[in-house]
């Protein structure tokens, strides 16, 4: 194994290798930073270029483009509130906040110091642990998952802000635009209305934009006044730099990010979009002072983003381990590997040399180059913020649909982006929020289909549900968590008509 | 608190909603596969769902309303006009640039939206009405120099630097 | 009458206008449609080939991922560009697949196929642990209860497969449909699935792995990369199909445009450059042009229409 790492070392330490995994990341951080481009298109993009490349050369690019991207999405999520990706979500909850409170600064360079660790912490995981853990994946069948998707769905409770029961629509609208498009299991179209565009369903991409960015503009129009432009809260740009002590005092925070990344982000389908949530909501959960999060409390975003860079180690291990992508990116990742010859499965780890070692170091390599580019970058981005409000709002609108459309060039995504807007402006107003759609959105099609899938292949049987271990956990889990936060509900619930009327 | 009648309306509007997609979902076709639950059958329990969970917002938020009702309320009517015409101006103007996203194709689209968007923003926000002639000369150059050269440089980067397609 | 006239309307055009268009053919970049998102087979495919592509065009060749409905979206946004070569699309069984099932506008006869570059079979594979050891001991089996076979979702050309396969061999599966190959790989890897049908570029690293085995392929005769795994048309089973992946165009095209084309993708074929990759993905150069193409194209289409039979609105 030693000499592996040499000679892996061998590959990646030359000029042209690390040139690749600096470019790729360069341009994962562009694309990431930007709602709606996502890491699979960026790795896309790189495909062609690759092809001349030696093997560790481009799959260091490719993979310098994850890592990139992985870490910038949560550039726009703290400075303007709109997660540019699903699993950047749980940034905004109080990345924003800080910034709101003029320490945008601060909370970048917690999220960078965060990303890092939670990458170099995943690839150790994935190096070490890569077989084990992805056949821990393996035994994931119908019910598993149908489980998995119930404990999921229990973090509404923890995202759903002033009324419980208001999250639990929203959750619920999500789930139900889920079913919108083509049934996994019949094959039955389902409130598509003849529009091709919905036959495979509502894509998360508009949605998570609209829901997030699009309603944010439309709450920020309502209150553009630029006669009160003079506030006290000129963003500082001094303390604008990495924060490598602050991020340590929070290790606890780290740890939880690390771990749920790289347990639920092997999870094919569904870890990779719900991993940071996880964390959050587990943090939140053990910590001694939960009402500190939303607030711009320093946990809540190092355990986000110490998840986010941890989950993307976490996806390439069932990737590298077994040749199963678990989403887009590592799909697109898993073709680059193939073209250069290189075959993902148990084997990688046997032999081809150092090749897989390779690998390995240029993934830490690109988390390194990661954190150069970010921290010289760092007072370049709350820069952003100093654009005059008008001109800012038209210059996201227009990212938004460059997002949008240039992902997959369909205009109807727009519509559905625009429509998703206005919905979503109307559910932050009302106190409904719009994090628990995108769960119920991400999380309803797993929840369903696996249900029925599973009935389909038990025959009609609901028992192998509870009595298969993995998927009984999972339920356990979900109904502790729950009952849990009913009660901490009520007694907040308690304390509050206690001191009545102090109110929003 | 701001009395607000958009709240109960707006759960209502969910409440109808609600009510229409169940129905819509009874209409969806019944499929037998063995052990497997109708395609329906998800549809109608979540509308379902919303539509009871929904009943008891509207109870209590129309309630508040109520209550709030009898306070007078402190918020000058005219802020909120304008605020109200500059979030209708927005969202108009979005449906505007999603139409013509494809038929002008990126840079007259976009630059017409960013123009319109920037200068709409002032001329709504009363800012147009306090500024002199050569102050409103600079605003709708600037608005127009910004427009031109988002779109353009947008369109360049996107289309030519990153190879993803924008509409010509 | 209105189907005619605009048939005439574009044929007209084409006479018209092509001429000039098609002499010095191409003389700016060419858009290439892929009716998917970034990062499935039919990407991966046109990506590998945009360089080379290039090289010979001497234009460059823009990449327009136009995804949703499986495809449908970017197949109809391709049907009503212009067919003036600038605009051409990367064809794959998919578009033959939602012709059967009927839920798209169009038809194979609304495009002219350039060429059939690579293809690769369709494969029954069961998990290494797995009971069966052949496909008789497999079809034996289904014929007192059924086996859980997975595939891709319910309407894509590998389900339709599935359910050839199961009107074929009299065989009862139970097809349990996943949202995509590596779902239903993983799954039958887990156990969970007595058996997939996928095409094989999606199984290549797990049956080179031995996690998965191959029982039988749906290829005329064996191939090079699977020479133990035997045809089903060698068992008794008469069952010929294969993943193609190719370029078409609206109807319409110039017949030099085609020619370019053709000449290019040939060049290709030839000096080897594709050979390499197209193996590492896990499919077979096997280039078809004109109208051995054509009869391919319309062959394989009245296979999926009939195998989509039931599942078909």
């Amino acid at each position: 194994m030693i000499s592996g790492y040499l000679d892996g070392l061998g590959m990646v330490l030359q000029l042209g290798t690390l040139l690749a995994i600096a470019g790729g990341t360069l341009l994962g951080i562009i694309m990431g930073s930007l709602p709606g481009l996502t890491s699979a298109m960026a790795i896309a993009l790189l495909l062609p270029v690759t092809f001349g490349m030696p093997p560790v050369a481009g799959v260091g690019m490719l993979l310098g483009a994850l890592c990139g991207a992985g870490a910038s999405g949560s550039i726009p999520a703290i400075l303007l509130n709109i997660p540019g990706t699903p699993s950047s979500v749980a940034t905004t909850f109080d990345g924003y906040p800080m910034a709101k409170k003029g320490e945008a600064g601060r909370a970048l360079g917690l999220a960078i110091v965060a990303s890092f660790f939670g990458g170099v912490a995943s690839m150790i995981i994935l190096s070490l642990l890569a077989p084990p853990i992805a056949e821990f994946a393996l035994r994931f069948g119908p019910a598993e998952y149908f489980s998995l998707s119930i404990f999921g769905l229990v973090i509404i409770a923890s995202v759903a802000g002033k009324s419980l029961l208001k999250g639990l629509i929203a959750g619920l609208i999500g789930f139900f635009a889920s079913t919108i498009g083509t049934d996994p299991i019949t094959g039955v179209g389902r409130f598509t209305f003849n529009e091709l565009s919905l036959l495979t369903g509502i894509n998360l991409l508009p949605a998570l934009i609209g829901l997030f960015a699009v309603s944010q503009v439309l709450k920020d129009t309502l209150e553009y006044d630029p006669h009160e432009r003079v506030k006290e809260s000129t963003h500082r740009i001094d303390i604008a730099r990495p924060r490598f002590l602050e991020t340590l005092r929070h290790w606890k925070a780290v740890v939880t990010g690390v771990l749920s990344g790289s347990v639920v982000g092997p999870v094919p389908g569904a870890g990779g979009s719900i991993a940071s949530l996880v964390a959050y909501d587990q943090t939140r959960r053990f910590s001694k002072s939960p009402d500190k999060f939303g607030t711009g409390y320093a946990p809540g975003i190092i355990s986000v983003e110490s998840a986010n860079n941890a989950l993307l180690g976490g996806a390439l291990i069932p990737t590298l381990a077994l040749g199963i992508p678990g989403e887009a990116a590592t799909a697109v990742l898993l073709g680059g590997l193939m073209i250069q010859g290189i075959t993902p499965g148990p084997l990688l780890f046997d032999d081809q040399g150092g090749m897989v070692y390779g690998i390995f170091l240029a993934y830490l390599v690109a988390n390194f180059f990661m954190l150069l580019i970010m921290c010289l970058g760092i007072k370049l981005f709350i820069r952003v913020l100093t654009v005059p409000r008008k001109q800012l709002l038209a210059t996201i609108l227009v990212f938004c649909f460059i997002g949008v459309y240039g992902v997959d060039g369909d205009v109807f995504n727009l519509y559905l982006m625009l429509g998703f807007g206005v919905l979503g402006y109307f559910l932050n107003r009302y106190d409904f929020g719009t994090a628990p759609v995108i769960l119920g959105l991400i999380l309803g099609p797993i929840a369903e289909s696996n249900l029925r899938r599973g009935l389909q292949s038990f025959q009609g049987d609901w028992t192998p549900f509870f009595t298969r271990p993995i998927s009984v956990t999972f339920l356990v889990i979900a109904i502790g968590l729950l009952a849990l936060t009913l009660w901490q509900n009520y007694r907040a619930g308690k304390q509050v008509s206690a001191s009545q009327g102090s109110g929003v | 608190m701001q009395r607000d009648i958009g709240k109960p309306l707006f759960d209502l509007f969910l409440l109808i909603a609600s009510a229409a997609a169940f129905v819509a979902a009874t209409a969806l076709p019944e499929i037998e596969i063995v052990g497997d639950l109708s395609p329906a059958f998800f549809p109608k329990l979540l509308s379902g769902l919303i539509f009871l969970f929904a009943i008891p917002c509207l109870i209590k938020d129309f309630r508040e309303w109520w209550m709030v009702r009898s306070v007078a309320s402190p918020t000058p009517q005219v802020v909120k006009v304008r605020s109200v015409a500059q979030w209708l101006f927005v969202v108009l103007l979005l449906v505007g640039y999603m139409l013509a996203f494809e038929r002008l194709g990126y840079i007259i689209s976009t630059a017409s939206f960013t123009f319109c968007c920037v200068l709409g923003l002032v001329i709504l926000s009363g800012v147009w009405g306090e500024q002199t002639m050569a102050q409103r000369g600079k605003s709708v150059l600037g608005a127009l120099v910004f427009a031109a050269v988002l779109a353009v440089a947008v369109f360049y980067v996107f289309n030519n630097l990153f190879e993803i397609p924008l509409p010509a | 009458m209105k189907k005619l006239l605009s048939t005439l309307a574009v044929t007209a055009t084409f006479a018209i206008g092509g001429h000039a268009l098609a002499d010095d053919y191409p003389t700016k970049s060419v858009n290439m449609i892929v009716p998917f998102s970034a990062g499935g087979g039919n990407d991966t495919f046109v990506r590998a080939l945009q360089p080379l592509l290039e090289e010979q065009l001497g234009e460059s060749l823009v990449i327009r991922n136009i995804a949703g409905g499986g495809g449908a979206v970017g197949m109809s946004r391709a049907v009503a560009s212009e067919p003036d070569g600038y605009t051409l699309l990367a064809a794959s069984n998919a578009m033959l697949t939602l012709e059967a099932m009927g839920n798209v506008p169009f038809t194979h006869d609304d495009f002219d196929f350039i060429a059939k570059v690579v293809d690769e079979p369709y494969i029954l594979a069961v998990g290494e642990e797995s009971p069966y050891e052949d496909l008789d001991s497999l079809v034996e089996a289904a014929s007192d209860s059924p086996v859980k076979v997975g595939s891709s979702g319910v309407g894509s050309s590998a389900y339709i497969t599935a359910n050839a396969i199961a009107n074929r061999t009299g065989a009862k599966l139970n097809l349990i449909p996943y949202p995509g190959g590596s779902e239903a790989i993983s799954a039958a890897m887990g156990g969970h699935v007595d058996a997939v049908v996928l095409g094989g570029a999606e199984l290549r690293s797990a049956l080179e792995s031995g996690r998965l085995e191959a029982l039988a392929t749906t290829y005329a005769e064996r191939g090079d990369s699977l020479p133990d795994v035997p045809t089903f048309k060698e068992s008794g089973y008469d069952l010929v199909l294969s993943v193609w992946r190719g370029i078409a165009a609206p109807k319409g095209l110039p017949q030099e445009v085609k020619d370019e084309w053709v000449a290019a993708v040939q060049q290709i074929v030839d000096d080897g450059s594709y050979e390499e990759t197209a193996n590492n993905l896990g499919t077979k150069l096997s280039p078809l042009f004109g109208d051995k193409l054509e009869a391919f194209i319309d062959e394989s289409a009245g296979i999926m229409r009939e195998a989509a039979g039931d599942l078909a609105k």
